[in-house]
């Protein structure tokens, strides 16, 4: 033992009385800071501790909304237009990465992506945001989906998961009748809120997905998830279950659709791409059995938000893809009018159906010349043969003898210069030229050349092919003027009915059974008779009634300086054709437009008779049919 | 020649054992539940290695128990500038870490832990020769001042404030005990604050700022580093009067709470034991460190008298420090709890002080 001291004696010295005396203070400061946090301890602990627990508990639980799929859009015959699938997701949680140079590289092996890519999009994120998931991919396939999870193990802070997407399964060929979704805007937020959308949410934005967003949506779902502070699950608490969207069941045919969509693209080539509508209806009840608007997009496009640069290339092509032509697109009706005049002329006191106008291929009206579109002219024609041979110069002086008003009159009654009512957006009105009409709008008086433009449906007149399908339906079904019925009914996602839309008719045309029968009669020879213009929509074995039409898209004489078959695209004549079958019990009425198909006859009565042969191939042919009597009568 | 003399072996002092004791025990203990959420079975890595350091740690401070304290009052001075050498090397060769620049061999050793207990040994030993209570001039305090300054300066330079700070605070533990008027005290104080000032212009980074103005006002920013101090005072609030029991808080096995097994490794304490497990814990600090008073009220000699006031700083200042800012009454700064929180240097420096303050005890009638 060696004593201190033995070295240095002052040091040896005993305990410094002040110091032992001070050590006091120094006990009671310990005390003192002792107390502090012994208070402090009991306030947080005690007093605001039912507050803090209750941020403990929020900070731990987290509520989050299940989607809900959206409900299928199916066919009258059940078949899917329109499903939700799961896309699968890759995402990278920054703060779960083990070693993230590894991660890149293994899942831009895995996914066939850049791996400095991946870096870039994860990039540096800081504070919070390191534990919140960043997209990778989106709507993988299940075989790089497999991929990834095959790899699991060895990539640390990379999850999948997956979301409601939507599919259009045939794709262009019903886009513009089921329009397109898309994240929710900021305008339409504001009246949607109230319903529960929030940001980002995806809603339907045009078609029938817009129309019925609330049926189709379904209703979210949420879940209470205990997490841990990298928002990795521990347990479920509690769990809403997201209701799938409901179904809705179309009166459409999708295989007249598709029939409809081949035979207008039939002829068709990339360097003459064909734009225009088909519309079949079913005049009975105003079932919409087909809708078509070419050209087409692919609605899918828009199923997982559409990028800048598609959206613009769809919204900028010359083409007009976006726009719905079966409703949104004007044509003159030109001679597909002519039923109209006809109807009206019927009606009129004292006209004549039989009574024949010589037509030399030209008609003078004061200083000016209206020319037939058969130059030789047609010689001797009633009623019948003018709308058999579309004969021009009978319509003029037809329609100079009924006057503007009463073609009007007529016009309207079959639906013609008003929305037909549809269950779709943006549906337009057409053009029902009057006196009335043209003071208030063009503020100037009607002039007879007009009239005589108008009574072959060009001029001011205009129709949407929609209009013109409703309008030949009411002269197929009597004089009802239908309103057409795209949807059959709502179910829910599992079959039960909640409602059917009931058919609908929105005027009686007020046409006399006898007046219908001359028209009809006269329809049936434009089809059906040997110089009948129509005679491309024949159908064997059925009956079919129909007008064609081909209207100028500019003067005759800007186009008759160039040779036949050399006429600019642009230049080229629209062709129209309305048909209804079987003449005698009309079944089906199909109205075609062709944007500068050139001839109604030769390029639109073709599409026509391709939708009657597939509905007549399905339905049957009428058993009383007596083609060939009523052909030749 | 026997190795430990009887008398001292009748005198070792049960008391301070048994609390530091208790209090080991709890922050193991403690430390199972913070390191391995939710599977209290099974032992994490942190815990393995914990106690390993602890076995190390208790193996070098019963080797202290057998060195009569008084030698170390010669050995002082050289451990003093021994650790002021290890310091240095630190800047030298240790790399940056977490902003500062305080560990060597690969993160194992951190050489301003033992820097206090080196401190101590040299004010103790300084004020055995110049006792304390007959320093009445302030110009008497340059020689301590100048023992405080060099390692403190050191560890600014490393960036590690709150240790530096620390050390600074062990120093100052001697302060009331010296006798000088008035008007050196107001001297003081004003040196004190141009030293902040000083050291805030130059010496604090921005993050250290921030966590400042953070615990000014902690909802300014709650995500950014007023983030840790409000999980804080979260948990420690939601522990309530019983706590949520072991293993069983939510924030913590959640791991909502950052740094939870180091540095706010009390607040999960606080969650999971309630006021009570808290307060009892604090407590047995208050009891240990007021026994260690009592250890340096009885030494026989001035030395062992100064040396244990200076290890009860050793140990009341990191304790402090740390239970203040968990509770939210001061800034975050990276201290640990002794004997609660994850790591092997500050265990082993607290076993030291330990160590040290049972021999100064068993010594206490040996001449």
């Amino acid at each position: 033992m060696i004593g201190p001291g033995e070295r240095d004696h002052r040091i040896h010295a005993g305990p410094d009385p002040v110091v032992e005396s001070r050590i006091i203070w120094l006990a009671a400061g310990l005390v003192v800071f002792f107390g502090i946090l012994g208070l402090r301890l009991f306030v947080l602990q005690i007093v605001d501790g039912a507050d803090l627990l209750d941020r403990s508990v929020r900070n731990s639980v987290r509520t989050e909304r299940v989607e809900a799929p959206r409900g299928d859009i199916v066919d009258r015959e059940g078949r899917l237009l329109a499903t939700t699938r799961p896309a699968y997701r890759v995402s990278v949680i920054p703060s779960e990465l083990a070693n993230p140079e590894k991660t890149w590289v293994m899942l831009g092996a895995l996914l066939d992506l850049d791996p400095a890519a991946v870096a870039e999009r994860v990039g540096t994120p800081s504070g919070r945001d390191r534990f919140r998931p960043i997209v990778i991919a989106e709507d993988l396939d299940r075989a790089a989906l497999a991929r990834v999870e095959a790899h699991r193990h060895a990539l640390p802070g990379v999850v999948t998961d997956s979301r409601p997407r939507r599919l259009y399964l045939d794709g262009p060929g019903a886009a513009h009748l089921l329009g397109s979704i898309g994240e929710i805007g900021a305008r339409q937020l504001e009246t949607l809120r109230a319903q529960g959308y929030q940001p980002g949410d995806i809603v339907g934005q045009a078609g029938l997905e817009a129309g019925f967003e609330t049926h189709l949506r379904g209703r979210t779902g949420g879940r209470n998830r205990v997490v841990d502070v990298h928002g990795r699950e521990v347990e479920i608490l509690d769990e809403i279950d997201a209701i799938p969207g409901g179904r809705l069941v179309l009166s459409l045919d999708l295989d007249l659709q598709r029939a409809a969509v081949e035979a207008f693209q039939e002829g068709a080539s990339e360097a003459a791409p064909r734009a225009g509508a088909v519309v079949v209806l079913d005049p009975r009840n105003g079932d919409v059995l087909a809708l078509v608007s070419q050209p087409g997009y692919d609605p899918n496009l828009f199923a997982g938000g559409i990028d800048a640069a598609a959206w613009s290339a769809l919204r900028d092509d010359s083409g007009k893809p976006l726009q719905n032509r079966a409703l949104a697109g004007q044509y003159a009706p030109g001679s597909t009018y002519k039923a109209v005049v006809a109807a009206a002329a019927l009606e009129t006191p004292g006209f004549d159906a039989e009574k024949t106008t010589f037509c030399p291929g030209y008609f003078r009206l004061g200083t000016h010349v209206y020319r037939c579109w058969k130059r030789k002219g047609h010689g001797a024609v009633d009623l019948a043969k003018a709308l058999l041979r579309s004969c021009d110069v009978y319509f003029y002086r037809l329609g100079l003898e009924l006057g503007i008003d009463r073609i009007a009159a007529v016009a309207r009654r079959l639906g013609l210069g008003e929305p037909t009512g549809i269950e779709l957006a943006n549906e337009k009105s057409g053009l029902v030229p009057s006196r009335e009409w043209k003071r208030r709008n063009r503020n100037a008086s009607w002039q007879k050349g007009e009239t005589v433009l108008a009574s072959i449906g060009q001029g001011f007149n205009l129709v949407t092919p929609i209009q013109l399908a409703v309008a030949y339906a009411a002269i197929a079904n009597g004089g009802e003027r239908v309103v057409p019925r795209l949807v059959d009914r709502l179910e829910t996602w599992d079959g039960r009915v909640i409602r059917r839309i009931p058919s609908r008719v929105d005027g009686i045309a007020g046409f006399d059974p006898e007046q219908i029968g001359v028209l009809t009669d006269a329809l049936v020879q434009a089809v059906q008779g040997p110089t009948g213009t129509g005679a491309r929509a024949r159908v064997p074995g059925v009956q079919v009634a129909g007008k064609t039409g081909t209207t100028q898209v500019v003067s005759l004489d800007a186009v008759e300086k160039f040779a036949a078959g050399e006429i600019p695209m642009r230049l080229r004549d629209h062709a129209l054709f309305v048909a209804f079958a079987p003449a005698e019990a009309p079944e089906i009425v199909v109205a075609v437009v062709v944007e500068h198909g050139e001839s109604g006859g030769r390029t639109a009565a073709p599409i026509a008779r391709a939708v009657l042969e597939r509905y007549f191939e399905k339905h049957g042919r009428p058993a009383s049919a007596g083609g060939e009597k009523l052909a030749t009568r | 020649m026997r190795l430990v003399e009887r008398r001292t072996i009748q005198d070792f002092d049960w008391v301070l054992l048994g609390l530091a004791g208790a209090l080991l025990a709890l922050g193991l203990v403690n430390l199972v539940s913070a390191t391995h959420p939710g599977e209290p079975l099974v032992l994490s890595d942190g815990v393995r290695r914990q106690l390993m350091a602890l076995g190390l740690s208790l193996t070098v401070l019963v080797a202290i128990l057998f060195v009569d304290y008084r030698h170390f009052e010669r050995l002082a001075l050289p451990l003093y500038f021994a650790s002021a050498a290890l310091l240095v090397a630190t800047l030298l060769f240790a790399p940056v870490t977490r902003g500062a620049q305080a560990w060597l061999f690969e993160g194992r050793f951190q050489p301003s832990e033992y820097a206090k207990i080196a401190l101590v040994l040299a004010m103790a030993a300084t004020f055995a020769r110049y006792p304390a209570g007959e320093i009445t001039k302030l110009r008497q305090l340059g020689l301590p001042c100048l023992l405080v300054a060099l390692p403190v300066g050191l560890i600014v330079l490393q960036k590690d404030m709150g240790v530096a700070l620390l050390t600074l605070l062990v120093g100052a533990s001697y302060l009331p005990l010296v006798r000088i008027p008035g008007r050196s005290w107001v001297a003081l104080g004003g040196f004190g604050v141009a030293a902040v000032a000083l050291i805030w212009r130059f010496g604090l980074a921005a993050y250290q700022k921030q966590r400042i103005f953070d615990f000014i006002d902690p909802s300014r920013d709650p995500l950014s580093s007023g983030y840790q101090a409000m999980q804080s005072r979260i948990a420690v609030g939601s522990g309530g009067l019983f706590g949520m029991g072991w293993t069983e808080g939510t924030q913590t096995q959640l791991r909502f709470l950052p740094t939870q097994h180091t540095d706010f490794v009390f607040s999960v304490l606080a969650e999971e034991w309630g006021f009570v497990g808290s307060a009892l814990v604090l407590g047995l600090y208050l009891a240990m460190l007021l026994w260690g008073l009592w250890i340096a009220r009885n030494a026989k000699d001035n030395f062992g008298m100064m040396l244990a006031i200076g290890l009860v700083g050793t140990l009341f200042w990191p304790a402090a420090m740390n239970v203040a800012m968990v509770l939210g009454l001061a800034p975050v700064i990276g201290v640990p709890l002794p004997f609660f929180s994850y790591g092997g240097s500050a265990l082993l420096a607290a076993c030291i002080s330990l160590g040290l303050l049972l021999n100064v005890s068993m010594r206490r009638y040996v001449y």
